[in-house]
């Protein structure tokens, strides 16, 4: 018991203290950076969104996305654990790529899920999945236009259509074989809330925490363990 | 503003296409002048740092690791293995987002394109924002008069939301913390159960929408989520195979659904 609690301070240390700050400190310097091509716009060209519009076309993608600001991280946490948190919503295309290489992290080194040691491996999966997905970018960028030709348009066709879809399968098929018994509720819930056509924000919060929640009571009932 | 400067540009350059997710096509043209400076160095110079801070974040977080693995007893061949991991992993979509970006450069620029998918937020997200910019100023995206005042509003609305979810997560992630610790309450039997429910949650809402009926998308999911448990039963007689697992379950899912 003692051995555990000096690590549980060693790692608030050398851990926990250490993610927030360096997450903190980039996520607003990062708010602030995505300014400067309007900056750029302003100096070299002279132009500025005028006011009235520029806060119109907040409205309407705030109309469109704000839930999510508040949803998606809350949603995600649980998995994503903190630093793990601050990459994915930096760097983006957490569903079809962060999440996915988290667990396959997990997986492939074999540790508990939940425990320090899963949100530290977790997240080493993470930054793998950053590196590759900047390199990607970048290419894409310099020599996109010219190497998409290499690809035989069914085939580029099938990477922008499927990809997603096949994962986002393949992720719920390895984590349907931990827990099959939450496995229809979590279809279940979402698919219903689809039907009858509720906000998307609403439907991810009902799937993740309507499943926790059935989870904690099969947990409770000693159906699950 | 609308449309006024239009006819100082006469000579348009019509865009191929983006296609979105579901199959539709949608036309897009933009104005030569305009994606002239979408392309100048300017904007690639302007769109860098962000780029730089993602990768200057995961280096931190990366060498911040090492220091902790102590604490936890994990091996540094453990790490590299999920680095590996991740990596491996990460390459078939990444190979999607690399497509998908291309169609998304001849619409916003490649330096806009590139600050866009290395931060937050998706090709699908990024074209709606770009969109309402234009919406905001009464010009269609990309069409007659979407001139460089109506491109400065589309890099705004672009930018502003994805500020949305940067703030939110800079200033409050680590309140997330305390609430997970309370909802633990130290049952670490019960925070590993609560993790795989969340998992299973999320991926059951995502793979909801492809669900509904039968078709490519549909057979992707299904074929895809039975060649992970077939090769998940596999990886356990053959470990060595285990990182590629998802890998090839996302192809195999791909390429059922191109068949049918």
């Amino acid at each position: 018991m003692a051995a555990e609690q000096i690590n549980e301070q060693k790692y608030h240390e050398v851990w926990t203290k250490p993610v927030i700050r360096m997450g903190m400190i980039t996520m607003l310097l990062a708010s602030a950076l995505s300014f400067l091509p309007l900056i750029y716009l302003y100096m070299v060209h002279g132009v500025l969104p005028p006011f009235a519009q520029a806060m119109t076309a907040w409205v309407l993608v705030a109309s469109v996305f704000g839930a999510f600001y508040v949803v998606e991280p809350i949603s995600y946490y649980p998995i994503l654990g903190l630093a793990g948190t601050y990459i994915s919503f930096l760097s983006g295309n957490i569903s079809n790529l962060r999440l996915p290489c988290s667990a396959m992290a997990q997986e492939v080194v074999g540790v508990e899920e939940g425990t320090k040691q899963a949100e530290i491996i977790g997240t080493m999966g993470i930054i793998g999945s950053v590196v590759i997905n900047l390199v990607g970018v970048t290419l894409a960028a310099l020599v996109g236009t010219w190497l998409i030709g290499i690809f035989p348009q069914f085939v580029a066709d099938a990477f922008r259509q499927y990809t997603a879809p096949a994962i986002f399968g393949a992720v719920f098929g390895q984590f349907a074989m931990r827990q099959p018994k939450l496995a229809p509720f979590a279809l279940a819930i979402p698919m219903t809330l689809l039907y009858f056509k509720m906000p998307i924000w609403l439907v991810i919060l009902a799937a993740v925490f309507g499943t926790i929640a059935i989870s904690r009571v099969f947990y409770k009932m000693k159906i699950i363990h | 503003m609308n449309g006024a400067g239009a006819s100082e540009y006469i000579s348009r350059r019509g865009i191929p296409f983006y296609k979105r997710g579901n199959g539709e096509e949608r036309e897009v043209s933009v104005l030569d002048e305009v994606l002239k400076v979408a392309n100048s160095m300017g904007a690639w110079l302007t769109a860098a740092p962000i780029v730089i801070i993602a990768l200057v974040q995961v280096l931190l977080y990366y060498r911040q690791i090492y220091h902790a693995a102590d604490a936890v007893n994990l091996k540094p061949e453990q790490l590299r293995k999920a680095f590996h991991t991740g990596m491996v992993t990460s390459i078939g979509p990444v190979v999607a987002i690399f497509i998908i970006m291309v169609g998304l450069m001849s619409v916003i620029g490649a330096p806009m394109a590139w600050m866009r998918l290395a931060v937050i937020g998706a090709a699908p997200t990024e074209l709606t924002a770009a969109t309402l910019g234009a919406d905001a100023m009464g010009v269609k995206f990309g069409g007659e008069g979407y001139n460089l005042q109506v491109m400065a509003v589309s890099w705004w609305t672009m930018a502003i939301n994805g500020v949305g979810w940067l703030l939110l997560v800079g200033l409050f992630a680590h309140k997330l913390e305390d609430v997970r610790e309370k909802v633990g309450g130290g049952d670490t039997k019960w925070l590993g159960i609560l993790s795989v429910a969340a998992m299973i949650g999320v991926f059951g809402y995502l793979n909801s929408r492809n669900l509904t009926k039968i078709n490519g998308p549909f057979v992707a999911a299904v074929v895809g989520a039975v060649s992970m448990i077939v090769l998940l039963q596999v990886a356990k007689k053959m470990p060595k195979i285990k990182e590629y697992t998802l890998g090839i379950a996302m192809l195999v899912g791909m390429f059922a659904a191109m068949l049918y």
